[in-house]
């Protein structure tokens, strides 16, 4: 335990020793003038990121309002052969008095005599 | 806190100057940290500035000046992070050079002469970051920060957004992997 608790100790001084060791260093003269280029630059590529998703954004919205005018534009029928509903064509293609639907049922047709 | 609140403020909004103070004022104690943590003093520089840069763009997302230095080291820790997973070579260090280091621990003690004090940082910046390669990248930083670094738990807490009581576990599991290489290297120096 005591092994332990010295070893701890040994490690806790090497970790102190360690920061003393480390030099600190000085920035060089270059420092700030290069932070400021690197905000420029990254400032310049955002500002023409955004510009173009701007962009992006407006044509789509135009797009799609172009697109909804088209869509509510009412379609010119005239020229089309078919104008009733489809049930009205079911009427018409199978009328009641059709004598397949409601003739009467034979009986020899069904018992084969 | 190095700066006052409403620095922090006018660099909030905008205010190039201020911004410069604040750089100015933050410059050394994370070109420091950053030394620590990354061990390649070509890219500490590099580094540095990116933090800044992450710094100057993210700088109206802070709510509150009160939280400015642990969030600025949560952007050191991450660019430290970011740019040694970029690397992915980290130097292979012996452990046998731990015994070494150990005898010139000693021997410097006695003698002051500049050159072997050189030689003797060099020698504990080698153990240290040779123990350090028995834990993941991630508990590395962590434990630089709150052994070397000298961080609280507190502010730990505040850097890693994670409750006390799980820091506090990882620190205990990060430290006993590296007591465990500390002591395989010490019974190496006395086999040795």
């Amino acid at each position: 335990m005591s092994m332990r608790g010295n070893e701890d100790e040994k490690l806790d001084a090497l970790f102190l020793a360690y920061r003393d060791a480390c030099p600190e260093p000085e920035a060089s003269a270059n420092f700030m003038p290069t932070l400021w280029a690197r905000i420029d630059s990254r400032q310049t590529f955002l500002f023409s990121f955004r510009r173009m998703a701007n962009a992006f954004v407006t044509a789509a919205v135009a797009l799609s309002i172009a697109l909804g005018v088209y869509m509510s534009i009412p379609r010119n029928n005239a020229g089309s052969s078919y104008t009733g509903t489809y049930l009205e064509a079911l009427a018409e293609a199978n009328p009641l008095d059709t004598p397949e639907i409601v003739g009467p049922v034979r009986l020899v047709d069904l018992t084969g005599r | 806190m190095l700066v006052d609140f409403e620095l922090i403020k006018r660099a909030q909004n905008r205010d190039s100057a201020a911004f410069n103070e604040v750089v100015l004022a933050y410059r050394k104690r994370i070109l420091g940290t950053i030394t620590r943590l990354i061990a390649r003093s070509e890219d500490v520089e590099d580094v540095a500035q990116e933090v800044f840069l992450r710094l100057y763009f993210s700088l109206d997302q802070l709510r509150t000046p009160e939280v400015f230095e642990p969030w600025l080291y949560r952007l050191t820790v991450n660019a430290a992070f970011d740019y040694l997973r970029k690397q992915r070579r980290r130097q292979e260090f012996r452990m046998s050079d731990l015994s070494e280091q150990q005898v010139l621990m000693a021997d410097a003690m006695a003698g002051s002469k500049v050159e072997h004090e050189e030689q003797l940082k060099k020698k504990v910046r080698e153990s240290v970051d040779s123990l350090l390669g028995a834990v993941s990248e991630a508990d590395r930083i962590l434990l630089m920060l709150k052994e070397v670094e000298g961080l609280s738990l507190k502010e730990l807490e505040k850097v890693y957004k994670v409750n006390e009581n799980a820091l506090k576990v990882r620190l205990f599991r990060a430290r006993q992997r590296v007591l465990k290489a500390f002591g395989a290297a010490g019974k190496k120096e006395g086999t040795g």
